[in-house]
């Protein structure tokens, strides 16, 4: 089977999980115990925390492990700014968009920034909102899920801090983080990242946060890390998660061009009568969204897997939520919509993979759209 | 002291000489459902009696018979040895966590038992409004709750005071076999529920258009037929891939005919089917003027393709009514999932609301209708849920 669904998750490293196994057997103690075991766990949660933050130079932050991206997304909405206007884009991944739906349900002052056709924020909208209006909580994706478009959170935090110091500014860094080279913002407050995105395990997630910055607990308990996420840590998890970062980092520059050249060629190579690419320029390496015009998502993607390759797709078959929210407001028409394919890359994928993929296709697309039409 | 369950059942009492058949189906369904638990079946007189289980399973047990059909009400009881003293224990010990008003309702087949069962009613209610006075008063016309008294034959009482209704009905058997046409939809699971409860034991069919549906789709379907299978002693799941035969009437015929003549195809394939699998009739989830394939003119082009009846038991029930009883057998939630059974992709903008069965007829014509139906049998699969 070849994947194209890194997006939605990825394989976990095999060295990351051996390297962390020790964790699971002979170091499985409770982190939060007095005695040698647990101290040790609650040691090597710490060195977790230094690496991962050193990762993106974040030397004036500290690192609250959570479940996944969405808690971290859903802490640093819920539990930093109480009241005031909080302000998204139309492009954010379900986690925040839904809570700042829920924001709004609670009255409190919500607005979507508009999006540019290759969904990232616009920019001069959002300014121009801060300017006359007073923003308490921002919330920007960094690499925005569906298109791969990348979203200058450095310059935007630094752009709103300028207008207004005091506003919160949370980035959700889950499909950067690991695959960008970057170098968090002072400007930024919150961070959210994901172990799975790059090869760590399911549940484990983190919430970065700038010293200082109110934050106030999602989950009440027994008062682990510093009381702002309780719950009994995943060591082994966290541990996976820093390994496989580590991988990341090691060879992040090496990492984003060979998976640019896999992503160029795919692009290149599609059938341009039947397939039209809607990731922008300069998106991220990682995902490549195209359509096929006028034929279902979803249907391109269960063919190709008959044919044992499996790519994401941004429309079902169901005629409720048919069309991608967030592709939808890039300003596509319908019929770009349903056809809406995503591509999404990982380290190991390869190019001999990424030829199969397009041969498979640019096939059966041409075959469909023979049926349908 | 220790707990039963008395079953009892309805419809079959207005039975003649048949009765010992329905009688029989009846225990046999209860026996099956209850296989996998610790428990005693005992048939008695008009009613069945579940004893010696662990306490643990109770409710457990009550949930599985309230899915058999054919079962009218269910009461646990306590069953004592037939003793004054010993009623008295039991009565008292369902009592305590019962308040307002009642009346005690004793019935006794052990005519050696003394005493008789109107100073029985009156001796055990006297010594309740004692033990529990303040709480609970007397009134014999319309008590909030009863105690019934059971005294048997055999010297065992039994004493309880609530009466469930079960989804009464005919036991599953005892009415024939169908072929339920299924779908994700809300519609067909309730009918195949309701003509299950009638007594017939059913087989479903769905059909299946991948890639244009996914594997979603069909797991939903799995789940639905699965639970009408709970009212069914479960059920077998063909699923036919409708592929090619939808690609077909898309490439050769008029679009407004799309869903008409595709319902034609359902109809072949399912009696086909179901002559093969001993069934008597189909069952689909219609209800008239739901859709466009559900106006009169719809249902006489389909049925027009089988000669075999077509029962729509939601013909005249009102998408609320459906959706309530969707509720109540549980398939609702799964009903709403957002995979759908039939890709919209083949869906026209306009379909032919009262389609003239000669243009269908004609419009037909232009496939290999035969081969087509050859061919998705070739790839039938059988689910045992």
């Amino acid at each position: 089977m070849i994947y194209f669904d890194n997006a939605a998750t990825t394989k976990p490293s095999r060295s990351a999980l051996d390297r962390a196994n020790v964790f699971n057997q002979e170091n499985f103690y409770n982190p939060s115990t007095l005695y040698s075991g647990g101290l040790n766990c609650a040691k090597e949660i710490k060195t977790s925390k230094e690496s991962l933050l050193k990762n993106i130079g974040a030397i004036n932050h500290e690192l609250i492990f959570t479940s996944c991206g969405s808690e971290s997304d859903n802490m640093a909405i819920f539990c930093s700014v109480k009241r005031g206007t909080f302000v998204t884009c139309k492009g954010e991944h379900s986690a925040v968009y839904k809570s700042f739906l829920e924001l709004k349900n609670r009255g409190l002052n919500v607005e979507f920034i508009d999006l540019n056709p290759d969904g990232t924020v616009n920019v001069d909208k959002l300014l121009a909102f801060a300017k006359t209006n007073k923003i308490d909580f921002l919330s920007i994706v960094h690499v925005n899920n569906e298109t791969g478009g990348i979203n200058d959170v450095n310059y935007i935090g630094k752009k709103i801090k300028e207008i207004n110091a005091k506003t919160t500014f949370h980035v959700d860094g889950v499909q950067s983080y690991g695959k960008l080279q970057y170098k968090l913002g002072k400007e930024i407050d919150l961070y959210s990242i994901s172990a799975h995105k790059i090869n760590g395990l399911k549940g484990v997630g983190a919430l970065i946060r700038k010293k200082g910055v109110n934050l106030s607990p999602l989950i009440f308990g027994g008062g682990q890390e510093n009381g702002l996420r309780s719950g009994t840590e995943n060591v082994f998890g966290i541990k996976v998660f820093e390994y496989t970062a580590e991988e990341k980092y090691s060879n992040l520059k090496d990492n984003f061009e060979k998976v640019s050249k896999i992503k160029e060629y795919v692009k290149n190579n599609l059938d341009k009568d039947n397939i039209i690419t809607i990731s922008g320029e300069n998106s991220s390496p990682y995902i490549l969204t195209v359509s096929a015009v006028g034929l279902r998502g979803e249907v391109v993607m269960h063919t190709l897997e008959t044919e044992g390759v499996i790519i994401g797709n941004g429309s079902a078959c169901s005629s409720k939520n048919r069309y991608s929210r967030v592709i939808e407001a890039c300003g596509y028409s319908s019929d770009v919509l349903d056809g809406v394919i995503r591509i999404s890359f990982s380290t190991e994928s390869t190019i001999s993979e990424a030829e199969i993929l397009v041969e498979k296709l640019n096939a059966n697309v041409k075959k469909l759209k023979g049926i349908l039409s | 002291m220790k707990n039963a369950i008395i079953i009892r059942y309805c419809e079959i009492h207005l039975k003649g000489r048949n009765r010992g058949f329905f009688e029989k189906l009846l225990k046999e369904n209860i026996k099956r459902s209850l296989k996998d638990i610790k428990c005693d079946f005992v048939a008695m007189h008009s009613r069945y009696l579940i004893e010696n289980f662990d306490d643990f399973d109770y409710d457990l047990i009550v949930k599985k018979l309230h899915k058999i059909a054919g079962i009218h009400t269910i009461s646990k009881a306590l069953v004592v040895d037939s003793t004054f003293d010993n009623i008295f224990e039991a009565a008292k010990s369902l009592v305590n966590e019962k308040e307002g008003t009642f009346k005690v309702i004793t019935n006794r087949a052990d005519k050696t038992f003394t005493p008789n069962s109107m100073e029985t009613s009156r001796l055990l209610g006297g010594k309740l409004l004692e033990t529990f006075g303040g709480k609970i008063s007397v009134d014999v016309s319309n008590p909030s709750f009863a105690v019934y008294v059971d005294i048997r034959e055999d010297g065992k009482t039994f004493v309880y005071t609530d009466i469930e209704h079960c989804i009464s009905g005919m036991p599953v058997g005892s009415a024939g076999k169908g072929m339920l046409l299924i779908s994700g939809g809300i519609d067909s699971p309730v009918a195949g529920y309701m003509t299950a409860k009638r007594g017939m034991k059913l087989n479903c069919l769905h059909f299946h258009s991948f890639p244009y549906t996914g594997e979603a789709a069909k797991e939903k379907v799995i789940e639905l037929a699965r639970k009408v299978g709970e009212y069914n002693g479960g059920i077998n799941l063909f699923v036919v891939s409708f592929t090619h035969i939808q690609e077909a009437i898309h490439q050769h015929c008029p679009e407004e005919f799309m869903i008409t003549i595709m319902r034609r195809f359902m109809m072949r394939i399912a009696e086909r089917l179901a002559l093969q699998q001993g069934d008597q009739a189909i069952i689909t989830g219609e209800s008239l003027g739901q859709v466009a394939s559900q106006t009169i003119e719809s249902m006489t082009s389909s049925n027009s393709v089988v000669t075999m009846p077509v029962l729509r038991p939601l013909v005249c029930f009102d998408k609320i009514d459906i959706i309530e009883i969707a509720r109540k057998i549980d398939t609702y939630e799964t009903s709403i999932l957002p995979y759908e059974d039939c890709c919209t992709v083949f869906l026209p903008k306009y379909p032919a609301i009262k389609p003239n069965l000669e243009r269908v007829k004609r419009a037909e014509s232009k496939l290999d209708i035969e081969g087509l139906i050859e061919e998705a049998f070739k790839n039938i699969e059988k689910y045992t849920l």
